[in-house]
């Protein structure tokens, strides 16, 4: 935000240091008058010393509501301002620079919520008047010891952390390097890519996973202001918006730049384990390439199955794998931090329709990598040996839970939540297996079908002329998985439907596909570190689904895609660039403004006891050792309050909550009414 | 009145939300931008808005401010009751041909006093109110336009000069005329919006034969507290309506009326209009018949659960046929499939038509870029590059690319002012390369 120009506040000057106050009491289009008797409220606060005028408007945030605000300030020389309104968490910035273009200093500027506190919890007309018109009294004795401040102002370091190597990071990533943007992307995996390279083809282009993946991480290999570290973990945080200082762990990769026959270490390796890359159904060496064309291209060992016999190190050439090099630990140093470490997919739980139970009970994401030529089984519809003939898809597995039905996850909450991409997925699959095979049955069991996005409807429609049989079952009575009581068969589906009038149905298949649901990861560290909002999702929370859809509550995080809720591609890009967007914002204005609600130390009270060294939870606070009292760090300090609180010589003050202003609201809210109806 | 530069960084065509959005995100990266709205003022679809799911947040309370802020940025200049005639590329830009339609009103001289539309006896429809309300045939858009300035509805005027003489400050001009303009701009952010499908197009639903059968926007602007009514009433004759159904897909999923596609936000508006008829009337019942309930995004399903748990009825039935019956009571004709299949005529005394998304605006000519068939703006690359058009240097934000609700609206410009800002970046650079 900009504030006009010192020398533009000439209003503050001409209108001179004894106060007049002005009031504003909003209507707020009836949300506020509908309750509060505004003219009683305006007959009370008129009479107040100090106010100089009181003035109502229908909505006080709209451009003519504050441009009502600016002229008083001119016509009436205002020289304190006081609204009484919604929330300020709303609107207080937006009437301090209404303030500030009416020439004054925005912080004489108070607050006073009737909406929020008042009229949308106080239900008898008489009593809401009374409370707003307390609230607003309160406000004025305030505003009148209000005293012009100064913002504080931080420089940006000219670089952006990128925390997470899918779409959505590498997006951000290559699109802030594109505007020269110094930006660190770093992985917890050994290679770029994240869940989307474990795609096989995406909706609604129909385009190679792969190809999508390969080349946006071609982009950012190839962009000199990129920096790349993978198998990156995180350890310690510290700063604050503009100077944030993020310590990793680099865990070694195994393989170095020199090893030239990565094939050949590999095939040297007797260690086998599970392939995580195609989720169980294959299984790979203990040093690996997820797939081919991965990136980078050089193989990394998996150290919790290594047995470092070193039989690579023979295959690979010399210097091509190093078994000792140890962790080490970098500090990034950023103006911003992009948030964008993506999800999991719900992971049934054992004897889930019938999942862990049967061979034939695999995940959508599994059946990805089925369908997928360069996958586990070369793209051939073969499950436990068998060639499949009749597939049923499951939706809503691990989303849209209800309390009773199905067990709770780990923290006890069940997932409300719908995953917004697995239907889409699933009818992009039914597409993809009935193309392919024709001659395969589909059946699809789902309770609603939400193909919501653009071209996702047709898939929908496109199963349905493939002869894809839907069956629409009872959320609160979901279909049951058993074997074929007649072994023709190695699963039978039970199930009620709802779209032929409740019949009961056995369906018998051989390969169910369950669509598993979107989970956020564990985040404890990074939660943690930053201080992040999680909702009651599990998933990151941004500050204001509409207002600010992509920043976090703490000032210079931004969330990128899929952490913070599901998202199919498309979305989780364009949640990624406006991330950039909004980083370049502010690396480009190359300082931040930050409100200069900071404690200051009056030197002279101060007796030097470290009292509130301990206090500050910001470590803000520190001793000038010269002159044996404390001092204040400005960009650290976030107002709080803490130390204010623990100085027992009353020598630490709040700027814009000092001691006498806060007594003045205080002693007029607890004035004795004034009696009503007189 | 923001006075128009010769050149500007980037054009965004349309002020509602995802343009707003688009023009402070290239802005604040330090681009100098021109917004242009082909309305009288400025807050698209989502100022006429009562509340918005699923936080139920009122809507002028987060859309005003924004308008505010794009109307007070050092680096954004509004045109509004302007056209886009065309764009043509020039050099790595376009020269961009506006036409500002006529007001009537001499915009750098009024003070939005409103005198004039206190003076005018005539009066027509009032669409911000969706036709509910009236308005003067001079008269300043709604209460949160921006800028607060009239327009004269030749339609209804009658030239009797009771606006001129009630001016103060001598500042309506009968014989104003469109304006050219000639502006050149270096990247374009489309960002055009929104139309419903007409009340008429299902003929069945007879929602242009109806009076008590609503389209869901009059229903923002009934349930608002500055709306017509300024509570829930019924239009045909003022009664409180005691049993509300929505018609779910009244103009989407449906081939026969040209929209195959889902319309993304109907499900929700639908829940959120019957929480919000709830809480005002705790005695009216609401139905939402419906096929499937798309409770897709963030926070939806928790609030579909909310809205049944609030007593809001969801029933699984396509509507064949709505009546109207005596007192201007309607009838719908209903498969119940819940109740194995029976077919039923249910009565009810206001009826909703959730109607579908289709294109605001369609370029013909004025814009190089190609529409799909769905009649969105074609977009090659969707999953990667969401916001890039057919066209270099033009992009697409907002429902332009297919219907989307209010935080996915602002997602996309989010991403397409990055990539305006991308563009920018790479033309320069090669054009310093040349020099």
């Amino acid at each position: 935000m900009r504030y006009e120009a010192p020398e533009k506040l000439s209003e503050q000057r001409r209108n001179g240091d004894e106060p007049r106050v002005g009031v504003f009491v909003c209507h707020c289009g009836g949300n506020i008058s509908d309750i509060v008797d505004v003219e009683k409220v305006v007959e009370q606060i008129r009479k107040r010393s100090g106010v100089a005028c009181v003035t109502t408007h229908q909505f006080c945030c709209s451009d003519p509501g504050q441009a009502v605000i600016e002229q008083s300030i001119r016509e009436r020389r205002l020289n304190r301002i006081v609204v009484a309104a919604c929330s300020p968490s709303l609107h207080e910035l937006t009437f301090r620079r209404a303030v500030a273009r009416g020439g004054l200093n925005p912080y004489l500027f108070e607050h006073a919520n009737i909406r929020e506190h008042v009229s949308w919890v106080v239900d008898d007309r008489k009593e809401a008047t009374a409370k707003a018109g307390r609230l607003i009294r309160a406000a004025v004795a305030r505003a009148a010891r209000l005293a012009p401040l100064e913002k504080r102002r931080i420089p940006i370091h000219p670089s952006v952390l990128v925390i997470g190597g899918g779409v959505a990071g590498l997006t951000a990533a290559r699109d802030l390097a594109n505007r020269g943007i110094r930006v660190r992307l770093i992985e917890s995996t050994p290679f770029l890519g994240g869940r989307l390279a474990q795609l096989y083809k995406i909706y609604p282009t129909g385009q190679r996973a792969r190809d999508v993946i390969g080349g946006l991480i071609r982009e950012v290999s190839s962009n000199p202001l990129i920096t790349v570290y993978t198998n990156a973990e995180l350890v310690e945080a510290r700063g604050f918006i503009g100077d944030f200082h993020t310590t990793i762990r680099l865990v070694p990769r195994g393989a170095t730049e020199r090893c030239t026959d990565a094939q050949a270490a590999i095939n040297a390796c007797p260690e086998e384990t599970v392939d995580q890359f195609n989720l169980g159904l294959a299984r790979r060496k203990a040093i690996y390439l997820p797939y081919k064309g991965c990136y980078p291209s050089i193989p990394a060992i998996d150290w919790r199955n290594c047995t470092r016999c070193g039989a690579c190190l023979e295959a690979g050439g010399v210097g091509s794998i190093d078994l000792d090099e140890k962790p080490r630990e970098i500090v990034i140093r950023s103006g911003a931090i992009v948030i964008a470490v993506g999800l999991n997919t719900y992971p049934p739980r054992y004897g889930e329709y019938g999942f862990g139970q049967f061979a034939e009970v695999i995940t959508l994401a599994q059946m990805n990598r089925l369908l997928d030529p360069t996958g586990p089984t070369q793209g051939e519809l073969v499950v436990n040996g068998r060639r499949i003939r009749r597939v049923g898809f499951m939706h809503c597995v691990g989303s849209l839970q209800h309390e009773g039905v199905h067990k709770p996850m780990r923290d006890g909450r069940i997932n409300q939540y719908c995953s917004r991409v697995c239907c889409t997925t699933t009818m992009h699959t039914a597409v993809e297996l009935k193309t392919r095979w024709p001659g395969v049955q589909v059946y699809d069991f789902h309770e609603d079908i939400r193909t919501y996005g653009r071209r996702h409807e047709g898939y929908y429609d496109k199963v349905c002329r493939q002869g894809v049989v839907f069956l629409r079952f009872d959320p609160l009575r979901p279909p049951r998985v058993g074997v074929d009581p007649k072994g023709e068969w190695p699963l039978v589906l039970r199930t009620v439907d709802r779209l032929t009038f409740g019949e009961e149905l056995e369906v018998p298949l051989d390969l169910l596909v369950l669509a598993t649901g979107l989970v956020a990861r564990d985040m404890s560290k990074l939660v943690d570190l930053y201080r992040c909002s999680v909702g009651a999702d599990r998933f990151l929370m941004e500050v204001h689904p509409k207002l600010r859809p992509v920043e976090m509550a703490t000032f210079g995080l931004f969330l990128a895609g899929s952490v913070q809720g599901p998202m199919d591609i498309g979305e989780s890009t364009a949640a990624a660039a406006a991330a950039a967007s909004k980083a370049a914002a502010l690396l480009k204005a190359g300082q931040i403004e930050l409100d200069p609600f900071v404690a200051e130390v009056d030197t002279s009270k101060c007796s030097g006891c470290r009292i509130c060294l301990q206090a500050c939870p910001f470590a803000a606070t520190d001793r000038d050792e010269a002159a044996r009292t404390a001092k204040i760090n400005q960009a650290l300090c976030t107002g709080c309050g803490t130390c204010v609180a623990s100085c027992p010589c009353n020598a630490i003050q709040q700027r814009g909550f000092r001691d006498d202003q806060v007594e003045a609201e205080l002693l007029a809210l607890l004035e004795a009414e004034e009696p009503v109806g007189v | 009145m923001t006075k128009i530069k010769p050149f500007y960084d980037g054009l965004v065509l349309g002020g509602g939300i995802a343009g707003m959005q688009a023009a402070l995100d290239l802005a604040g990266q330090g681009f100098e931008v021109l917004l242009v709205e082909k309305e009288p003022t400025i807050g698209g679809v989502m100022v006429g808005l009562n509340k918005v799911f699923p936080t139920l947040d009122c809507s002028s309370c987060i859309c005003t401010p924004r308008m505010a802020e794009v109307a007070h940025h050092d680096r954004i200049s509004v045109l509004c009751y302007t056209d886009l005639v065309r764009a043509r590329r020039r050099n790595a830009g376009f020269e961009v041909i506006l036409r500002k339609k006529p007001r009537y009103v001499v915009e750098e001289d009024c003070i939005g006093c409103s005198l004039c539309e206190l003076a005018c006896p005539y009066f027509a429809p009032h669409e911000f109110d969706q036709g509910l309300g009236a308005r003067a045939a001079i008269y300043i858009p709604h209460g949160n336009a921006i800028p607060q300035v009239p327009v004269l509805d030749p339609d209804y005027c009658m030239l009797d000069g009771n606006c001129a003489r009630a001016c103060p400050k001598n500042c309506i001009d009968f014989a104003q005329q469109a304006e050219e303009l000639s502006v050149g701009v270096g990247s374009i952010i489309v960002a055009t919006g929104l139309r419903l499908t007409p009340m008429g197009a299902k003929k069945q639903y007879g929602g242009d034969r109806h009076a008590n059968v609503m389209n869901p926007l009059a229903m923002e602007r009934v349930q608002s507290s500055n709306g017509p009514y300024g509570h829930i009433l019924r239009p045909s004759d003022g009664k409180i309506p005691r049993s509300v159904a929505y018609v779910q897909c009244a103009g989407s999923r449906d081939q026969s009326i040209g929209v195959p596609y889902c319309s993304r936000v109907c499900c929700m508006y639908a829940l959120k209009q019957a929480i919000m008829i709830r809480h005002q009337r705790h005695d009216t019942q609401v139905t939402i018949y419906h096929m499937d309930i798309r409770a897709f995004g963030k926070g939806y399903e928790q609030f579909y659960r909310r809205a049944q748990s609030e007593g809001v009825r969801v029933v699984k039935a396509k509507v064949a046929r709505i009546t109207e019956v005596e007192n201007g009571d309607l009838s719908l004709r209903v498969e119940l499939i819940d109740e194995g299949g029976r077919v039923a005529d249910i009565r009810h005394d206001l009826v909703v038509l959730s109607q579908g998304t289709i294109p605001g605006w369609r370029p013909e000519g004025a814009l190089p870029l190609e529409v799909d068939d769905d009649g969105f703006f074609a977009i090659p690359d969707i999953a990667a590059r969401p916001a890039n058009s057919t066209a270099e240097g033009i992009f697409v934000a907002g429902v332009a690319t297919g219907p989307k609700d209010i935080p996915d609206s602002i997602v996309e410009a989010g991403a397409a002012a990055m990539e305006a800002a991308m563009y920018l970046d790479r033309v320069r650079e090669s054009a310093g390369e040349m020099a």
